[in-house]
């Protein structure tokens, strides 16, 4: 018993320290001087202020069409239901300058789907719309999968019930389902935000200006250096961790039962 | 009230097959029949939840058969009871009256009667993760009844119990019943709920309806062989119609009638069902009082809480099953001891054979 208490903490541990040394060790190393400049420094709070609102608007609009997707997932079998989410999953595993790639042919101004959102006025080339769609595109299994598993964890007989209660299937859905899987759904949505900020590869390709700060870090650390790359990454984490923080505690709010 | 007619329903690999059924106002109709026999399914299909391929059920002479769940009016309460777990007990018995737009005071007022009515006041402001089992159902029944539905329908709402809060609820849903006046559906694999509860009896097994009538009707003349395991009666008797009446056993010649409409031809192969309770240890009463009367061996005697089981066995191998109370086995002038031959008699009455499949000559 205390060996495999021993072992399961230490291996734990050995994948805790894999993510937390570099992070800590960027932070300590960073200059204070200059990373107050860096704070003080417009463009990279403008940076960030964009990475968040992007990610956030991917969030909102995946959650919109996800939501119910992943109720259908979670709800219903049909012919080609494993096909619908392989494909959900499919950007997880594709390289994301691919994906970056692959959504510049259907949303550039070739082909016919970006000629039609150019035509009232959404581009999404060198745009924050474009931001948003290369970070929705990367990070959409996050959301969908769990909301998908937050339904799947509510008996649908609370719903069949609340049905013969005289519900619509909209009620049973709005009183009854959503209710009940709301927290892993937020966590879902946290991840996805989470990853929609991180994303490099398919925002670069689709939008290099306006810079998110992942490519702005790349950019000076191209331009000056690992010097003044450094103190933008280590704002970007800091600011990061308190959100987050704050977020995965109220998703974690054990549920008064 | 309930008339279902030909009702055909498939779900994957599970069929409901050609189920017809009519449940009378204030009527308590029990379904019997084993786990996985589609008795959930039936009951769903009633509350509108699965689509009717073919038939038709009509609730209070309106037709029904493609009215959505919330448009049918009926209660239904899970096995699992299926309690809003994000709710208070108060707010999920008003759940249904707040859909209906009924103002606050009158929710308010029906909740506390109804709660006043199954004993469950007390609990109101509680989370049903924090209810035990029988508090659990009685809010389920309250979360039903407070809507007063056409019809209540209940998914084996004591299985989940123990026994002491199963008989307890066993009583008060008799109660409820007869109190209220609701007419109920209740499916159930438990044969002492069944016979307890049921003004009329409907056994299914594997998606089709076996047999059904008043609970008397159907335990005393089950249609065939299926029914009569599921009915749980004890002994089943191969043998076959005699040339001059009677039932031929490995017992030798049962003395019961048979209707002269039955083609001897035919009648091979059946089953003599006797209950246990038609099994006499020293027969005592007038000849005519017992269609078969002999010696068998005691083969076990097994301890139960209240009664004992017996295990009789034949000089043929044919064993019989019969339970005596403590107070009947005591009173007994002879002791019972495995080995020990003693005489036997099986009552006439509640004796009946039965086809081993439905067949046109099985009682109607």
């Amino acid at each position: 018993m205390k060996s495999f208490k021993i072992v399961i903490w230490g291996l734990g541990t050995i994948l805790v320290l894999i993510v937390v040394v570099p992070l800590f060790r960027m932070i300590l190393a960073a200059d204070p001087n200059v990373l107050r400049t860096t704070v003080a420094d417009a463009e990279v709070m403008r940076s960030i202020m964009l990475t968040l609102r992007c990610a956030l608007w991917a969030t909102l609009v995946c959650a919109f069409f996800g939501i119910p997707l992943a109720y259908i997932l979670a709800r219903y079998r049909f012919p080609g239901r494993s096909l619908v989410q392989g494909i959900i999953d499919l950007p997880v595993m594709i390289p994301h300058t691919a994906a970056g790639i692959a959504l510049l042919m259907v949303y550039g101004r070739r082909f016919f789907l970006g000629k039609a959102f150019a035509s009232v006025g959404l581009s999404f080339v060198g745009t924050e719309a474009g931001i948003s769609l290369a970070m929705a595109f990367v990070s959409l299994p996050f959301l969908v999968n769990a909301a998908r598993d937050g339904f799947l964890s509510v008996n649908p007989r609370l719903e069949r019930v609340a049905r013969t209660l005289g519900a619509s299937p909209w009620k049973a859905f709005f009183k009854v389902s959503l209710p009940l899987s709301w927290r892993p759904m937020l966590s879902g949505g946290i991840m996805m935000w989470a990853r929609g900020i991180s994303e490099f590869g398919a925002v670069i390709v689709l939008a290099y200006h306006p810079m998110t700060a992942p490519v702005l870090i790349w950019e000076r650390f191209e331009s000056y250096g690992l010097k003044y790359a450094r103190p933008v990454a280590v704002v970007l984490i800091l600011l990061c961790l308190v959100i987050f923080a704050v977020l995965r505690s109220i998703a974690a709010k054990q549920r008064e039962v | 009230m309930l008339r279902l007619q030909e009702i055909w329903v498939t779900l994957g690999d599970f069929r409901l097959k050609d189920i017809s059924l009519h449940v009378k106002n204030g009527e308590y109709m029990v379904l019997l029949g084993p786990t996985g026999t589609g008795k959930t399914v039936l009951l769903e299909t009633i509350a509108g939840m699965h689509r009717i391929e073919r038939g038709s059920i009509s609730i209070r002479g309106r037709d029904a058969t493609r009215l959505p769940p919330e448009k049918r009016n009926l209660g239904v309460v899970y096995q699992d009871y299926a309690l809003f777990p994000h709710l208070t007990v108060r707010k999920n018995i008003a759940f249904g009256l707040h859909l209906r737009g009924k103002p606050a005071r009158k929710t308010g007022e029906a909740v506390e009667r109804m709660a006043d009515f199954l004993d469950i006041s007390t609990i109101l402001d509680r989370r049903p993760g924090n209810l035990s089992g029988g508090e659990r159902q009685r809010v389920a029944l309250a979360r039903a009844l407070v809507l007063k539905p056409y019809v209540l329908l209940l998914d084996e709402p004591l299985s989940a119990l123990d026994r002491s809060t199963r008989d307890r609820l066993r009583r008060e849903l008799k109660r409820i019943h007869q109190e209220i006046g609701v007419t109920i559906v209740h499916i159930t694999h438990d044969l002492t709920e069944a016979f307890f509860l049921a003004d009329h009896l409907a056994v299914i097994k594997d998606g089709s309806i076996l047999q059904q009538g008043t609970p008397e009707n159907v335990l005393k003349r089950p249609r065939n062989r299926a029914v009569a395991e599921l009915l749980g009666i004890e002994n089943l008797i191969p043998g076959a119609i005699g040339e001059n009446g009677g039932f031929i056993t490995p017992l030798g010649r049962v003395d019961i009638s048979i209707p002269s409409s039955v083609s001897l031809k035919s009648a091979g192969d059946c089953f003599l069902t006797v209950p246990g309770w038609c099994v006499e240890v020293l027969p005592g009463k007038a000849g005519d009082h017992y269609a078969w009367k002999g010696n068998m061996k005691v083969a076990g005697i097994h301890g139960m809480d209240g009664q004992v089981e017996l295990d009789l066995v034949h000089f043929s191998g044919e064993h019989l099953r019969t339970f005596l109370s403590r107070r009947e086995a005591g009173a007994l002038p002879i002791s019972l001891e495995k080995g020990r031959e003693v005489p036997v008699g099986i009552q006439r009455d509640g004796v009946y054979w039965v086809p081993p499949i439905d067949h046109p000559f099985s009682y109607q």
